[in-house]
């Protein structure tokens, strides 16, 4: 009998770095493979990056995702399904159609998951890393209804609906009417060892002067993510602390907040950094004083995790994934959402008591060990596989 | 031999002169013992049916209600065309002698069904996009264009109604002449010119 097989789909895969599913499936597929798992990621190209190559064990496939033109993004989503499905089937073909699950990561590969489903007979499974619903607060238009309907379908299809957290659980019941058997919890994890290291002085002063505390956001500068409310906040947190607040993500909001900060005058104190690669993104990540995390949804809230990981104080709202995240004065300080008072008064306290800075980071630090490596969730998905393929055993599919 | 046939409109649903077209090919196809399946599009009738003359009608709708234009419609529709067209071929012993794809909308199917599952599929060409919409450059025209220049290179091989068509696919897309059969509606001769046709890509496989 071969080992256990699994096909991902995902729209993203490293070097392209979009959100959180990028390293989610990155670190995933690689755990797997290191279980005797053999996995293959099928993803959307990237310059540079090869059509095939072999990453920790992982076979990765990038497949033409731009050869059609498309009115908007939406359409390209679907046209970009249509080539990830037609070059899957010939991947299927070519190794013997010897793939036991299908994995795909959120509605972005609905289509190409449903239909490989479907003409290979195989039991397919979703992670739902977010939805249109939370992402929007609501459905306003007939894209965002279109997108829900997708998303409504494919949790429809898939065997399993995984989540990353009891919230999203909660969420995607609601959501899409699903039945609690449906559904299963298995967490995003984090990876410890790239926050090695202790000398950070040169790098830090790049950023801010040594008696300015470094305050840091890490996510898309969109509404979702709340950026908007730590804006708001920093004039509150100024009056009581020195502080240099850097902003690392880029989004449709970023004119905006850059024209907030410009009519505080406070352009001195707010730094827009942009995207930042990796290795910069966690040397800054160990530099903070604290990591801010003011999302008003949020299915998981990796960057809450990455920071713990790299041993950095979080505040975060009190909502969504982050709230099973942090435990309040344990692993770190849980604020009011959508309140740049309350977020105020999280930093603020964390920034002006160091030994409660200190106790927060080590408790975090351990929680993070013990509960978000990556090797026991690819352990819990390797159960979940197995479980299902047992149900499949006993289809007519089989 | 055994066909499927994938067709947006069917009867009862009639949108142009492909409905009608459609029907009288699968009841001629029957009549000369071909075992013929359609898929097709319904929102209201779906399922399978069974008429007298033996051909198989699977009715699909599509699982997404809203959309923002014709062509998520049609991409999402697709997977629903392909499991209607692998349950026949699950069902029938993983033995299909051919596809025939009538216009774009469901090329992606047939093209994905081709490299997975080695059926071979004939393009019946009815119009281009180019016709529909003469000079039309935007991106949404361009992406339905796509979808039928891959048809085109995909296709075992294809089938139009005059010369004239024959050579506006060659002019427009580029495609060697020897891939394009041209099946006239001579009441004579076309159903024996569409058998023969299908005898050479069931043979492709």
């Amino acid at each position: 009998m071969h080992n256990l097989s699994v096909l991902m789909l995902s729209w993203e895969y490293p070097p392209r770095v979009i959100g959180g599913i990028s390293p989610h499936i990155y670190f995933l597929s690689k755990h797997l493979a290191k279980q005797d798992i053999k996995a293959y990621v099928v993803t959307c190209d990237f310059p540079g990056a090869p059509a095939h190559e072999v990453i920790d064990g992982v076979e990765v496939y990038r497949v033409d995702s731009y050869k059609n033109p498309s009115p908007d993004f939406a359409t390209w989503v679907y046209l970009m399904n249509m080539n990830m499905q037609r070059e899957t089937a010939a991947l299927m073909k070519k190794i013997d159609y010897k793939i036991d699950v299908i994995h795909a990561h959120d509605w972005l590969v609905a289509n190409a998951g449903i239909g490989l489903k479907h003409i290979f007979r195989k039991p397919l499974l979703v992670t739902m890393h977010s939805t249109e619903m939370g992402r929007r607060d609501g459905l306003h238009t007939t894209a965002e209804r279109m997108i829900h309907e997708t998303e409504a379908w494919l949790t429809y299809e898939a065997w399993k609906v995984i989540c990353c957290s009891n919230y999203m659980i909660n969420h995607v019941k609601y959501v899409f009417g699903l039945p609690n058997d449906k559904l299963v919890m298995a967490p995003n994890g984090v990876n410890t060892h790239g926050y090695i290291g202790t000398d950070y002085q040169t790098f830090r002063g790049k950023f801010a002067l040594p008696e300015e505390k470094i305050v840091l956001f890490v996510g898309r500068l969109v509404y979702e993510k709340g950026i908007h409310i730590l804006i708001n906040a920093v004039p509150k947190i100024l009056s009581k602390v020195n502080a240099k607040f850097i902003i690392v993500g880029s989004g449709y909001m970023k004119e905006q907040l850059l024209n907030i900060v410009r009519s505080m005058g406070l352009e001195h104190k707010v730094l827009f950094e942009g995207f930042l690669d990796d290795t910069n993104l966690m040397k800054l990540q160990k530099c903070a004083d604290v990591s801010v995390v003011p999302s008003l949804f949020e299915p998981f809230g990796i960057v809450a995790l990455e920071a713990m990981a790299a041993g950095s104080p979080v505040v975060t709202s009190d909502t969504g994934g982050l709230t099973e995240i942090v435990e309040h004065d344990i692993t770190g300080v849980k604020v009011y959402p959508n309140n740049p008072d309350s977020l105020a008064w999280g930093i603020t306290k964390v920034l002006l008591d160091e030994s409660y800075a200190q106790f927060l980071r080590d408790n975090a630090y351990r929680r993070v060990q013990e509960k978000y490596n990556w090797e026991k969730i690819a352990q819990d998905t390797k159960h979940i596989y197995e479980d299902v393929l047992g149900e499949y055993t006993k289809s007519f599919w089989a | 031999m055994r066909t499927i046939i994938f067709s947006w409109e069917y009867p009862p649903r009639v949108v142009g002169q492909l409905s009608g077209y459609v029907k009288a090919l699968t009841t001629q196809l029957a009549t000369n013992k071909i075992d013929v399946n359609i898929v097709t599009y319904d929102d209201d009738i779906t399922g399978l049916t069974q008429e007298p003359s033996g051909v198989k009608t699977m009715r699909v709708s599509n699982p997404v209600k809203t959309h923002i234009g014709v062509l998520t419609w049609a991409l999402t529709l697709n997977q629903e065309v392909e499991r209607a067209a692998t349950n026949i071929y699950y069902d029938a012993g993983k033995k299909i002698s051919l596809i025939d794809v009538y216009d774009w909308h469901f090329i992606p199917a047939a093209v994905t069904l081709k490299n997975g599952l080695d059926i071979p599929f004939v393009y019946s060409v009815e119009s281009l996009e180019d016709h529909r919409s003469p000079a039309a450059q935007s991106s949404y025209n361009m992406a339905i264009k796509s979808i039928e220049w891959q048809g085109f290179y995909e296709a075992n091989m294809i089938n139009v109604k005059s010369q004239w068509m024959k050579e506006e696919i060659i002019r427009m897309y580029k495609v060697p002449p020897e891939k394009i059969t041209v099946v006239s509606a001579s009441p004579d001769t076309w159903i024996n010119d569409i058998l023969k046709l299908y005898d050479i890509v069931a043979e492709t496989k």
